[in-house]
């Protein structure tokens, strides 16, 4: 079988290593370049599923802003990314939301749920926080 | 009115440093914030990466933000929001403004300032060209997508390699706009290398060092950029200019710290930061007026911010408690080989010593930080002007400094 070569940075950690990784049937044959064995681990996630957090937002009516900050609430695999922002596309939000309320159940199958970032009022409420100045945060 | 501690500002620095005043003893504590939500710009960064060190939790800009209101909200902070701080003096009276109170002043015992940056604009880096619409600095971008929920522009060129266009650079691929390159004037990128590979190779977006915009085309809106090489002086290579067609240029080049406040209260500003001059305990030249974050120089990471906005709100509350006597004396902290920021520029050998170190140039070898005149070295792996290098000295250690001491990065 023929050696196949590939190259990661690892971000594991800031030192961020660049590897150089060859490969006979899908297995490591050798990681050059590290300097640490952390890199290994790293290197088999990403040849085997590329795991990654999706932050993004959400169109939500009756709020002080258009859009509402959310995330996933685990790591997801990042060829579902797309997918996962078009299911939060069509998705009816309306306002008070309270943050980490469970926006949307199984994100593209994933088993993660999209969760909220940040709370968010009704616009009358927003209005009234808003005028009521010099009162303590919140 | 009357305030033991007046903040300015309320993004991380601001929050941290009032909360920090509360806590530490102050009892009226004032926040003044411009905008009509507290959070600074932690609102509009809805990525994850906040507060690994702080609270050991990968939290997103908004999600650090709201914890840190909560805190806020359990101490008698009082907040002020929609309120304008229009001048500050040296006797640390504050004269602000909004729509409830007319214009008013506050007089502070002491006074954190914590209101952040500003971002360079097209006028800062001078690009020829004509002047479409279309044109924007990555953080308003920012704004436009992550909280008014309008996208920019379809095709997109990239300006620097700073963290906030590698941010949103993957942000725009995911609300499906195309990023066609980030170009890079310098031969190493500005952002962290997390974020080169998670934002940028992740989405097979490419990077050119020692690339830059020359021109920029179009009438009504942008239809193109052209891009050319730069050599070591970074100046533009005959012959090597490229036409990008695109419809949107995001300028990702650099942060400048908002100082015309400290520059009113007659504060010395710092020529490498543009900031404050600052002691450990985060004071700035004029006594009871400190310092903290962004302002008084750009830092990497979250948690740097409030690191500074801990100590600034600390000290600020021993000042305003009258349990501040006299500096004793003061050595400056200068940068030497390799090291293009030292922050803080003074020690008061009032608290250890929390050295900020940005190196100058890219070292990709071992590398030890020394402190001259005490025996300190600290070993390295490689040095980056783009990863701030933090190193505490302990006061003991400092006790009998007397003339400058100097950080210097070499290779060993």
């Amino acid at each position: 079988m023929d050696i196949e070569k590939k190259h990661f940075t690892c971000v594991t950690c800031p030192v961020g290593c660049e590897v150089d990784v060859e490969l006979r049937d899908g297995s490591i044959v050798s990681i050059k370049g590290n300097k640490c064995d952390k890199v290994k681990e790293f290197v088999l996630q990403e040849l085997k599923e590329p795991m990654r957090v999706l932050t993004t937002t959400v169109r939500i009516e009756g709020a002080r802003w258009a859009m509402l900050p959310v995330r996933t609430d685990k790591s997801i695999p990042k060829r579902l990314f797309l997918q996962a922002i078009g299911e939060l596309a069509s998705i009816d939000l309306q306002a008070p939301v309270h943050i980490s309320d469970v926006i949307k159940r199984d994100i593209a199958g994933s088993g993660a749920n999209i969760v909220a970032t940040r709370t968010m009022k009704r616009r009358s409420e927003a209005g009234r926080a808003r005028q009521r100045n010099d009162a303590s945060a919140g | 009115m009357q305030a033991d501690v007046a903040v300015i500002g309320s993004g991380p620095a601001g929050l941290v440093a009032a909360i920090e005043a509360s806590r530490s003893g102050a009892k009226n504590v004032l926040l003044l914030e411009r905008e009509e939500e507290l959070g600074g710009i932690l609102k509009q960064c809805i990525h994850n990466g906040f507060g690994l060190e702080q609270f050991k939790k990968d939290y997103t800009g908004p999600e650090y933000a709201e914890r840190l209101i909560e805190d806020l909200g359990k101490t008698g902070v009082r907040c002020f929001l929609n309120t304008m701080v229009t001048a500050i003096s040296a006797d640390r009276t504050i004269t602000a403004v909004n729509s409830q109170n007319g214009v008013f002043q506050i007089e502070a015992k002491s006074v954190v300032l914590a209101m952040g940056c500003r971002e360079r604009a097209r006028g800062s880096i001078g690009i020829p060209g004509t002047r479409p619409a279309g044109v924007l600095t990555a953080g308003t971008a920012q704004r436009l997508v992550n909280i008014e929920g309008y996208l920019p522009g379809k095709e997109v060129v990239i300006l620097g390699s700073g963290d906030i266009g590698l941010i949103m650079a993957r942000r725009l691929t995911l609300e499906g706009a195309r990023v066609k390159g980030v170009y890079e004037i310098m031969n190493y990128p500005g952002g962290l290398k997390r974020n080169i590979v998670q934002c940028l190779n992740d989405f097979n977006i490419p990077l050119y060092l020692s690339h830059t915009v020359t021109e920029i085309r179009g009438r009504e809106r942008v239809e193109g950029v052209v891009v050319s090489k730069v050599d070591e002086k970074m100046q533009p290579i005959g012959g090597s200019d490229k036409f990008i067609q695109c419809d949107t240029l995001l300028l990702s080049v650099g942060l400048i710290p908002e100082n015309e406040l400290s520059k009113g209260a007659g504060i010395e500003l710092s020529r490498t930061t543009n900031g404050p001059v600052t002691a450990e305990t985060m004071e700035t030249s004029v006594p009871g007026i400190f310092s903290c974050g962004n302002v008084s120089t750009v830092f990497d990471l979250v948690d740097y911010v409030a690191q500074t906005g801990m100590s600034a709100g600390r000290n600020a509350a021993g000042f305003a408690a009258g349990a501040w006597k006299e500096n004793g004396g003061a050595v400056e902290v200068v940068a030497g080989e390799n090291v293009r920021v030292v922050f803080p520029q003074r020690y008061c050998f009032r608290d250890d010593l929390t050295l900020y170190i940005r190196p100058a140039r890219p070292v990709e070898k071992p590398v030890a930080l020394s402190i001259a005149p005490v025996d300190i070295s600290v070993k390295r792996l490689y040095a980056r002007p783009n990863e701030m290098i933090r190193v505490k000295v302990s006061r003991e250690k400092l006790e009998k400094v007397t003339g400058p001491i100097e950080v210097s990065i070499t290779e060993r």
